[in-house]
């Protein structure tokens, strides 16, 4: 959900940007994070904890805790609450620990 | 006043191992001390990984007998979870002629000891690690029993079953002062004085200074050694790829990260446990040089511990002639963690008067007065 | 080994409140200032306040802290002394003073004759039966997606902690349309400033005092959470218990200060739980136990965001003073700077800062 009108703030949104997440392609706003498209798309599961597979969301947001690591073009382990969205960006659930990128860049 | 029968200084693995090893046999009471918290000098800060590919028989053996006692630790001290122990290997590269034939021999002496460690071509190293730069390698050898465990975790078991059989583990507790009252030593502390017959100094890079307070001169030095750790990520490096070489190892952790380390000609002799760009810098070079997928890995932490080295890269065990009922089990030169099972039943063996499991004459401190250096030829 | 080591005058490490107050200060004495921030935008947690500040600085009273935030980093960005790195991330402070500095992947290396440390703090959780539930969020993480991004990860929240972030933070979604089921405090008494609780009850939220979350529950997602009362021994009371149905816990239970640089460049650091954990030990000038190592903010310990620009003006006045940069107006300046942090520290609400700060300041 997204606050349309806000007593006090403007929101400056930037251009739309499309991505996908888990295969499905989703819309966000190029002046945000993926955590923050994602939570406006009404995703809050984020990652599994790695032992006991506990569902996990967003806890802090500004890229302290570590809560919210997704792959994203197949980088693991991205912080995505502090990771700005960009067209096109692949971005995926992580299962477990994430699998080290192996291709070159 | 609190009186004892031995007094171990070090709460590191060895100090642990060794007061479990003397409550199993009997001798409950003891009295462990440690100016930190247990692990908080060079066995927390350890690469922790463990082998049994030496160039010496006696090095062999008690990597093999210590390496036993590590499968079966969490069994023998009902340790519930285990102590992370990953077994795939050392895969030790050799990069010259000199180096193949010294590993060739080594090899011969290992299989005459029954371990199993092989000689593997290039190819056949790059099976056993996917992403290894092969270039320039001659070959390596590897042997699957070598591996890792948490350096944390065995000496919390050890101290645990330690406490259980009656032992006092005094933590924060440095040692301030050292009297020698005919036997008996008396250890000054902030929480008291401790006295017992028998002063065991484990004491990792400090040994020296715990030495000096009974007029012992320990040739054992501190020298830093520096490690960095990635992110953790799914197992993609099963063997501990060390190289005598370039002077690194790089294994990855049953939690996921990569850790690694350098030996560094250079650095001074000394107890510093600052951390150093220039290690970082030429840690990380060296590391994706050897395994390329390593760039795309994120560094997450670096920290230093030192190795308390002796002038042989050997340690000193067992008691000093000049001064009854002084133990030491100290200048480890960077392999304590993994041998530390072995050294505390030896130790205990020792100090309780009866045959060693495994000969330790060659560990004396008199080598030094005497010139008969104990040469381990395979060490980084 | 080629490197390129760049020296520089004073680094500060962190563009929130006191980082940017602290080069503001520094460069207008005259010193040469690299701000490092990891964000995009300086401003730290100031660019998520809607709520007006007041008390503090003269010019800054009654001011939004999101204004606020804008204005002093344009005006750290427009200062001819002052470099703004933005995006970076100091990761080392190392045993020769050289920082290591990370900025879209590539690395550097400074050496500054001084550094203000003002990395701020981070939120804790509080412990209890499935608190890591999607939808159990830190009180300024939501604070963040609300008025930074405008997105809302809420309908129905549950708070927990009513001191200034969990009052403001739960008058804030109010205003952005979401309903807040009740904000439960754990202490007998609401720790925030009167104005903002009346502000909260007036709009019919109930506020629960000697209470605690009992457990969480929801499958994947949070679905509700039971709390119950606190005896005066702080133990729980069976048959207190309450449900709400709610999709979100907001957690605004304290924050942690962030020393791991202070730490690895080898501060002496006390446990003072009064200023949120580990603190440096440093004098009045903010100088840490290393000479030349400077704190301030919440790293200092946590506080209100007036008291980190204060902190951080003076943390860069004596910095640069440090460095033979001192203005005919020094004394008076400081002595300024010094009698805003004691007002703003005076009085019970004052208390627990001035019993932290009583075992962290030396010399």
């Amino acid at each position: 959900m997204r606050i349309q009108q806000h007593p006090v703030l403007e929101f400056q949104r930037g251009e739309k940007v499309k991505f996908t997440f888990d295969g499905k392609e989703y819309e966000g706003f190029a002046n945000e994070t993926i955590a923050a498209a994602l939570t406006a798309a009404g995703v809050r599961v984020m990652r599994e904890s790695p032992v006991l597979h506990r569902p996990r969301g967003l806890f802090c947001a500004i890229g302290n805790c570590s809560s919210c690591l997704m792959t994203v073009n197949g980088e693991p382990n991205v912080r995505i609450c502090v990771e700005k969205l960009r067209p096109g960006m692949v971005v995926e659930s992580q299962k477990g620990k994430g699998v080290l990128y192996a291709a070159e860049h | 006043m609190l009186n004892f029968d031995v007094l171990i200084i070090g709460g590191g693995v060895t100090g642990c191992s060794i007061a479990y090893h003397l409550a199993k046999s009997g001798c409950t009471r003891v009295a462990l001390l440690e100016k930190g918290y247990l692990t908080s000098g060079a066995t927390g800060r350890c690469g922790a990984g463990f082998r049994q590919q030496w160039g010496t028989r006696t090095n062999c053996l008690l990597a093999k007998h210590a390496v036993a006692k590590l499968e079966q630790l969490a069994e023998e001290l009902d340790y519930p979870g285990g102590v992370e122990i990953k077994q795939e290997g050392y895969l030790i590269l050799a990069y010259t002629p000199k180096m193949e034939a010294q590993f060739k021999k080594n090899l011969a002496l290992q299989k005459s000891l029954g371990i199993g460690a092989r000689w593997v071509t290039p190819r056949e190293a790059r099976e056993i690690v996917p992403f290894l730069n092969t270039g320039g390698l001659l070959g390596a050898t590897f042997y699957e029993k070598d591996g890792h465990a948490n350096p944390f975790k065995v000496t919390d078991a050890y101290a645990r079953a330690a406490r259980r059989l009656g032992v006092e583990i005094h933590t924060y507790t440095p040692v301030q002062d050292i009297r020698l009252d005919g036997g008996i030593k008396t250890v000054v502390t902030p929480a008291g004085d401790f006295r017992a017959p028998v002063l065991v100094d484990a004491a990792g890079g400090h040994a020296a200074g715990i030495g000096r307070l009974v007029g012992l001169d320990l040739p054992v030095q501190a020298e830093r050694h520096q490690i960095l750790v990635t992110e953790p990520v799914e197992p993609a490096l099963g063997p501990m790829v060390m190289c005598f070489y370039h002077n690194i190892y790089c294994q990855q952790s049953p939690h996921g990260s990569f850790i690694m380390g350098l030996g560094d000609p250079n650095e001074p002799r000394g107890y510093n446990t600052g951390s150093s760009w220039q290690f970082l810098m030429q840690m990380a070079e060296k590391a994706v040089r050897l395994l390329p997928v390593l760039k795309n890995a994120r560094v997450v932490r670096q920290w230093a511990g030192v190795y308390d080295m002796s002038p042989d890269r050997q340690p000193v065990l067992g008691e000093v002639p000049e001064l009854p009922g002084f133990y030491v089990a100290a200048g480890f030169s960077g392999h304590g963690f993994m041998i530390a099972p072995m050294t505390g039943q030896l130790m205990a063996e020792c100090i309780l008067g009866k045959p060693t499991s495994l000969p330790i004459d060659m560990f004396s401190l008199s080598r030094f007065s005497t010139g008969e250096l104990f040469i381990e030829p395979s060490v980084v | 080994m080629p490197q390129n080591i760049r020296f520089v005058e004073i680094a500060v490490a962190g563009g929130g409140p006191a980082g940017l107050c602290a080069a503001l200060e520094a460069a207008a004495a005259g010193a040469r200032v690299v701000l490092i921030d990891r964000n995009e935008k300086p401003g730290g947690q100031l660019v998520k306040q809607t709520h007006r500040f007041f008390g503090s600085r003269a010019h800054h009273a009654s001011e939004r802290g999101v204004n606020i935030a804008r204005e002093i980093a344009g005006a750290a960005a427009a200062h001819p002394n002052i470099e703004v790195m933005s995006a970076a991330t100091v990761f080392g402070f190392y045993e020769d003073g050289v920082l290591g500095v990370e900025q879209a992947g590539r690395i550097f290396y400074l050496k500054p004759s001084r550094v203000i440390v003002a990395t701020g703090a981070a939120e804790k959780s509080l412990a209890f039966p499935n608190n890591d539930l999607p939808g159990i969020y830190g009180a300024g993480a939501v604070q963040t997606m609300v008025n930074v991004y405008g997105v809302l990860p809420c309908r129905r929240v549950l708070m927990v902690g009513a001191g200034n972030i969990g009052v403001i933070v739960s008058y804030q979604l109010l205003q952005a349309g979401v309903a807040v089921a009740a904000i439960v405090e754990a202490a007998p008494r609401i720790g925030a400033y009167w104005v903002h609780a009346a502000k909260v009850r007036r709009a019919g939220v109930p506020i629960y005092t000697g209470h605690t979350v009992k457990r969480a529950y929801g499958e994947r997602e949070l679905a509700g959470a039971i709390i119950w009362q606190l005896d005066e021994n702080g133990q729980p009371v069976p048959g207190t218990e309450k449900d709400f149905a709610v999709d979100t816990i907001c957690l605004s239970v304290g924050l942690s200060p962030l020393v791991e640089l202070l730490a690895q460049a080898g501060c002496r650091l006390v446990y003072a739980p009064q200023l949120g954990g580990h603190v440096p030990v440093r004098n009045a000038e903010l100088e840490t136990s290393m000479p030349g190592v400077y704190v301030a903010g919440d790293a200092a310990g946590v506080e209100e965001a007036s008291a980190a620009m204060v902190e951080g003006a003076l943390a860069g006045l004596h910095a640069a003073r440090g460095l033979g940069y001192v203005q005919p107006d020094f004394e008076s300046r400081r002595a300024a700077l010094q009698q805003q942090l004691h007002s703003l520290r005076s009085g019970p609400a004052g208390e627990k800062i001035r019993a932290g700060l009583a075992q962290v300041l030396a010399g």
